[in-house]
């Protein structure tokens, strides 16, 4: 399960991609998570992902982000602001199986 | 009760209004100056290692050896930093025209092409030949011939800060011009007998066509003088914004927006960095002038001096987690998100915390950059610390991204942990607050 995770400039959203990697690992999901700068989004959102979360911080750009989403056929959630921590990778997980029905 | 008010406020206030920093042209100037912010920070190392002489031993080989080198370290500085708008009016008309669906390529080279038509090369002749005649006999002006170029020169201190406007209104233009062709089907069109290929590569010719002819009339064959313009226009905006009021209202409306979980600094610098930019300019040349720094508070200042560990100067709220947490939750975020607080990353602490729409903690993360503020700005104003002169790579610790940035002083440095040391004193007594509140929530669960 390839999942993106995009944030202003890539940096916090590394810290909470790697929270989330290890409670999928932990829940025995075979995640793999990367993440990206809202301005990067448009061209690593091709790249075959499954799905797509936006940080909360960024929220006034999700209309844009869903739309580059979209045209690479992938689901995208805003993810709530407790699933954005080091330490709310199992919060952001129900999320994700939520967004992808797991 | 708060809750429901501050949602309300959300729904009603900020989040429409970050919405409007989204709209395509201020995100096609974001996205061309942030484009070129590694160069502008690689071109900043440059002017450090050019003007290290300033505080080493002059007795050193290698102060003397960078000092007698100092023009030439520089050049790479003149190629690159100096001559930013150039990089960034790409960028602009690259994201303003992907923003319309046009080819993002065609777009970012035409605003290049406008861009340039507002510069007017100049060609410098062989001298004439009394001249030449006097050179013979006068060394000092022979030596002064041979340094200048033959051919045509281009002024390039309007490729810089300088022309940053005209460079944002001329990739504007060219966009808006390619848009226009593409769109309304105004363009040269051939009569049907022609090959489709031959007809279109003329129809790609229009809006390149009319950015040549409008620009070109305007600079350089009515000689009207935009950038001469323009550069009055601005002048007030530059210099308020080099004011307390302003970095007072530029810390205030960052720090709303983060109190929604919003990118405050995203925000406001998509407005802002123009005029950051400019100012910072200012000093650099200045500083490679080797006149006095005129300007304070371009983005490094807010950086290194006001938002320390992140918007809010949250580093203060990041040693407070570490050291002083009873409550079993904010030990273990403390652990987590303490070094990221100190590469100036501080989303764990915001979102964890969390600080947004927290009443008790939205006291000190106001209150705490904008006492940094008024402390920096008097010391900086003073000359306690030198100006930002550099901009260092945003995730470098505070004292060392403020060391740097001032050209070394080792006082930015020390301001960057008195700083550091009255945010952790400003956030202490809510914090220890707020510590209580969640280690009552804590043994009530248990």
């Amino acid at each position: 399960m390839k999942i993106l995770l995009v944030c202003s400039q890539g940096m916090s959203s590394a810290i909470v991609a790697k929270a989330l990697q290890e409670a999928g690992t932990k829940a025995g999901y075979e995640l793999d998570v990367n993440e990206c700068g809202s301005q990067a989004f448009e061209a690593e959102v091709q790249r075959g992902y499954d799905a797509a979360l936006v940080a909360p911080q960024i929220r006034h750009r999700f209309d844009g982000l869903e739309k580059s989403a979209k045209e690479a056929g992938i689901p995208i959630a805003l993810i709530k602001p407790q699933g954005y921590t080091p330490i709310g990778g199992p919060k952001l997980l129900e999320q994700v199986k939520e967004l992808l029905s797991l | 009760m708060f809750t429901k008010l501050s949602e309300f406020m959300d729904q009603k206030l900020s989040t429409p209004m970050a919405k409007l920093a989204e709209q395509r042209h201020l995100r096609a100037i974001r996205d061309g100056i942030i484009a070129t912010l590694p160069i502008i920070i690689v071109s900043s190392m440059f002017m450090v290692i050019a003007f290290l002489p300033n505080s080493m031993p002059a007795s050193w080989g290698i102060t003397q050896f960078i000092k007698a080198n100092q023009a030439t370290i520089l050049l790479p500085y003149r190629v690159s930093m100096y001559i930013m708008t150039l990089y960034a009016v790409f960028g602009m008309g690259y994201s303003l025209s992907k923003s319309y669906d046009l080819d993002g390529l065609s777009g970012g080279i035409l605003a290049e092409l406008c861009f340039l038509l507002t510069i007017i090369p100049t060609a410098i002749g062989a001298a004439p030949a009394s001249v030449a005649e006097l050179a013979q006999t006068n060394a000092e002006l022979s030596t002064y011939l041979s340094t200048l170029p033959a051919g045509f020169v281009m002024p390039m201190a309007n490729l810089g800060s300088a022309g940053m406007f005209i460079g944002i209104l001329a990739s504007f233009f060219a966009v808006e011009v390619y848009r226009f062709t593409q769109k309304s089907g105004f363009r040269i069109s051939m009569p049907p007998q022609v090959p489709e290929s031959v007809a279109r590569s003329f129809e790609s010719l229009t809006p390149t066509l009319i950015v040549f002819l409008v620009t070109a009339t305007i600079t350089m064959f009515l000689k009207v003088n935009v950038h001469g313009i323009i550069a009055t226009i601005v002048k007030p905006l530059i210099s308020g914004a080099d004011s307390l009021p302003s970095v007072l209202l530029i810390v205030l409306l960052c720090q709303f927006f983060w109190s929604f979980g919003i990118h405050g600094w995203s925000i406001v610098g998509s407005l802002a960095r123009p005029l950051w930019l400019v100012l910072l300019d200012q000093n650099t040349a200045a500083f490679a002038a080797g006149q006095a720094l005129p300007t304070i508070a371009s983005e490094p200042f807010y950086q290194w001096f006001v938002m320390i560990g992140g918007a809010g100067s949250t580093i203060g709220m990041a040693i407070c987690l570490l050291l002083f947490s009873k409550s079993q939750y904010l030990k273990t975020l403390g652990k987590t998100a303490f070094l990221p607080a100190v590469f100036n990353i501080n989303e764990p602490i915001i979102f964890g915390t969390p600080m947004v729409m927290n009443p008790t903690l939205m006291i000190p993360f106001i209150f705490a950059p904008i006492a940094n503020s008024l402390i920096a700005w008097f010391a900086t104003s003073a000359g306690l610390v030198n100006r930002v002169v550099a901009t260092a790579p945003w995730t470098l610790p505070g004292p060392i991204g403020a060391f740097l940035a001032t050209n070394s002083d080792w006082r930015a440095a020390v301001l960057s942990i008195v700083l550091i040391t009255l945010s952790t004193l400003i956030y202490l007594p809510f914090f220890k607050m707020y510590d209580k509140q969640m280690l009552d929530e804590e043994t009530k669960a248990n």
